[in-house]
């Protein structure tokens, strides 16, 4: 029986975590890679995606690093405070922020551009990168803030003892140490940037810089053959380049890994800011008004003003919210949609990770680790590839069988549960290895065969973690675009193709797109926030 | 209460791995018999042979004249119907369960009647010394009263054999030796038939009917404390036996 469930299990890994990538990558011939490179708008593309990548990763590190050693090693008050804060950028999706900044600074009608004695124009390379930047820095961040909790703090508390002050312990030893953590943040920074799309559709389309997500949009929706075989072409070229680079990062991080967590950890000691307590405060919070607040404003002032461009409060008024939330047909039942994928994709993701997670811990069953790995591979992949390889795999039936699933929301359905599959299951794997396994066996022992040691033991056990598993699904899912903007078709909106075609063509200068992302990001704190408070601090930012 | 046999058991990882090898024994009704030896010997998986949490790869083992695994025939019965007790040396005491819900839970899987349940367990907890308890959680439990649980949702269901896996290594001194002798007691009262897993010399010559130390997944010399500790038949024996008083 147990065996069965798991060997369905792995037939499900194969089915729909890895043929899908593998079809998309026997897809295209020779002739469609050379179409594809000898074309300007391609090459131009690629080349934008490395430059813009590369600037954001390198800011985000700036960014990060030093955040990351502020919030830990310091004295510096408030700092778990500061630390949610400067988290919660994570959990907001980037378009609901480009938005906020085309708001506050598009060239004709920008809110600062009104304000500010100079003019600051989104619409460019920088204004791509910043914009990228405000939310992906906390990658580094987390990353680095997880090493940094981690590290043994006697490396550290050695060198003090040696003579070496606050900072200087912190070039000498930490930062060498956290090298790994560094590079790891710094890739997934510039993965993310590589693979995200709705910040360059918004900022990067007027700008006219292209880059490899977007393309690949423009062409599938040329919707013709060549378009297509162009599309799946690039595609493929992105998730090699993903895969690549994080192989390698891999290889570096096996090898590194080893050294970071020594002895048991102490509370390391930390350091007097002293006299520029002050001085750091201030730029923190100054840090925090630029990166997160300003752009929320941004679209919070948009969404009451009756006339876009407008920003004086007389003009102030609940009518957009009116029109989006009750005149506007697509609106509710985008909000159903999305709730409900949300919610399908939570509970089918939580379910299967829930069996499986048990086979990754609590086994030694050939094919384990793999399939671990392969469950990953999707979360890995750039939305828009991902979204790509499913319609080819579904598009005529699954490989040729049963109905057609184009164009239809079970197909967004199966992209969000493949997509984000990997962080229900770290999860439930994770509370899995905390439980252990004698618990079990004295269940089985006392009479319980497996279904009822699930039952009776590692479901109510488990439960703190299947409500996380929950929520880290349905948070990302609710206002997912990258791979929507691609599956969906008439009658299928959701919250964030809704939101993009507002904000694109359909509610130009009505604040409409700001009114919804308003309710996007008041929806999704409010989920952090729940998910802290139920799992006492274990899960949310 | 059954007897144990075993016959020619071994269990071999992968290719020449042996973790137990040629083991023979018979484990009488009523009796209490120590596994002896140093860590990483092979005591904890024999024990786990019997409970069926690992399958041996050779010989067979019998309860009585059931056979309950033997690898040649394809026969294995999974440690749900073996019915047998375990005390773990972590306890395993469910987190979510109260003290009176942990040890009902063998008779309750077995739809018992709830007012049988009651009763079945109000009598094992007095016997294990927990009687007035039964409302607490564990986590408001000591580790004595923990092992106890333990012991009591071992008891509980009358097993044919009860199972204990170093089940005092994690108690202070005193308390040890209380524990020993309750145990001790228990069986005799009960008439139960235990296989106690142990490197402590003490623990085993003071508890048991008979002594089975064990080296490198070998039975090393099978007696009683007597015959062991003054005729000891290999070298290891006796260094063992030196070495520990």
């Amino acid at each position: 029986m147990r065996k069965l469930i798991y060997i369905l299990c792995l037939v499900l890994v194969g089915a729909l975590f890895v043929a899908p990538l593998i079809y998309l990558v026997t897809w295209p011939d020779l002739e469609s890679y050379r179409l594809a490179l000898s074309n300007i708008n391609t090459v131009k593309a690629i080349s934008n995606t490395f430059l813009v990548s590369l600037s954001v990763g390198v800011l985000c590190l700036i960014l990060g690093v030093p955040l990351a050693w502020l919030l830990t090693r310091t004295n510096l008050p408030g700092k778990d405070r500061w630390r949610s804060w400067f988290c919660y950028p994570y959990a907001i999706p980037p378009f609901v922020g480009a938005i906020g900044w085309i708001i506050l600074a598009n060239p004709n009608s920008g809110l600062l551009n009104q304000l500010l004695p100079f003019q600051i124009n989104i619409y460019s390379f920088w204004g791509l990168v910043w914009v990228e930047t405000s939310f992906l820095f906390t990658f580094v961040l987390l990353t680095a803030l997880a090493s940094l909790d981690r590290m043994d703090s006697s490396y550290e508390e050695a060198a003090r003892l040696s003579g070496a002050s606050g900072l200087r312990v912190f070039k000498d030893i930490s930062l060498p140490l956290l090298r790994p953590a560094i590079i790891n943040g710094f890739i997934l920074s510039f993965l993310a940037t590589a693979a995200s799309f709705g910040v360059p559709a918004l900022i990067g389309g007027p700008a006219r810089i292209y880059l490899m997500t977007t393309q690949i949009y423009t062409f599938q929706r040329m919707g013709t053959t060549q378009g297509i075989q162009m599309s799946i072409a690039v595609s493929v070229l992105l998730m090699l380049a993903t895969f690549v680079l994080l192989g390698v990062v891999q290889k570096l991080f096996a090898k590194s890994q080893v050294s970071l967590v020594g002895g048991k950890s102490a509370r390391p000691s930390l350091i007097p800011l002293g006299r520029w307590k002050t001085p750091v405060l201030f730029c923190l919070s100054g840090l925090l008004f630029v990166l997160f607040v300003l752009p929320l404003l941004g679209i919070l002032i948009s969404s009451l003003a009756q006339v876009q461009g407008d920003w004086s409060l007389s003009k102030m008024g609940f009518q957009n919210f009116e029109r989006v939330l009750f005149e506007t047909e697509e609106t509710s039942r985008a909000l159903t949609q999305s709730f409900v994928l949300g919610l399908g994709a939570a509970a089918l993701c939580t379910v299967f990770s829930f069996f499986f997670a048990y086979f990754l811990v609590n086994t030694k069953w050939l094919g384990r680790n793999l399939s671990a790995i392969l469950v990953s591979l999707p979360f890995s992949t750039p939305g828009t590839v991902l979204a790509l390889a499913l319609i080819l795999t579904f598009s005529q039936g699954y490989f040729g069988i049963g109905p057609s699933l184009y164009n239809t929301l079970f197909l967004i359905l199966i992209a969000y549960i493949v997509k984000y599959q990997s962080l229900s299951l770290k999860t439930m794997a994770d509370g899995y290895s905390q439980i252990h396994v004698s618990l079990e066996e004295a269940a089985r022992i006392s009479g319980a065969n497996w279904w009822t040691v699930l039952r009776t033991i590692y479901f109510p056990l488990l439960k703190p973690s299947l409500v996380a598993s929950i929520f880290l699904v349905f948070m990302p899912v609710v206002s997912e675009l990258t791979m929507t903007i691609l599956l969906t078709g008439p009658g299928l909106e959701t919250v964030g193709t809704l939101i993009f075609s507002l904000q694109e063509y359909s509610d130009v200068g009505g604040g409409g797109a700001s009114v919804l992302s308003v309710l996007v990001v008041s929806t999704v704190l409010f989920l952090n926030f729940s998910l802290k408070k139920l799992s006492k601090g274990r899960y949310g930012l | 209460m059954s007897q144990v046999t075993f016959e020619n058991v071994g269990k071999k990882f992968g290719q020449d791995v042996w973790a137990v090898q040629e083991f023979n024994l018979q484990v009488n009704n009523g009796e209490f018999v120590s596994f002896l030896g140093p860590s990483g010997c092979g005591k904890t998986t024999t024990l786990r042979m019997i409970a069926g949490l690992e399958e041996n790869t050779h010989g067979l083992i019998r309860f009585d004249s059931d056979i309950v695994s033997d690898p040649i025939r394809k026969k294995f019965l999974p440690p749900e119907q073996r019915h047998v007790g375990m005390v773990f040396q972590s306890y395993a005491v469910w987190p979510h369960m109260n003290v009176f819900e942990n040890v009902a839970y063998p008779l309750k899987l077995k739809k018992i009647s709830r007012e049988q349940i009651k009763k079945d367990v109000a009598e094992i907890l007095e016997i294990v010394e927990l009687q007035g308890l039964a409302d607490r959680s564990p986590h408001q439990l000591s580790g004595g009263q923990q092992q106890r649980v333990a012991l009591a949702r071992g008891l509980v269901m009358k097993p044919r054999i009860l199972l204990l896996d170093e089940p005092l290594s994690n108690l202070d001194a005193k308390l040890r030796e209380k524990m020993r002798k309750d145990i001790r007691t228990i069986q005799q009262r009960l008439n139960l038939t235990v296989v106690y897993v142990t490197h402590d010399q003490t623990e085993a010559f003071q508890m048991s009917d008979r002594v089975v130390v064990m080296n490198k997944g070998r039975m090393e010399q099978v007696g009683t404390p007597h015959e062991i500790s003054n005729e000891p038949k290999t070298e290891f024996v006796q260094d063992f036996v030196r070495s520990h008083q």
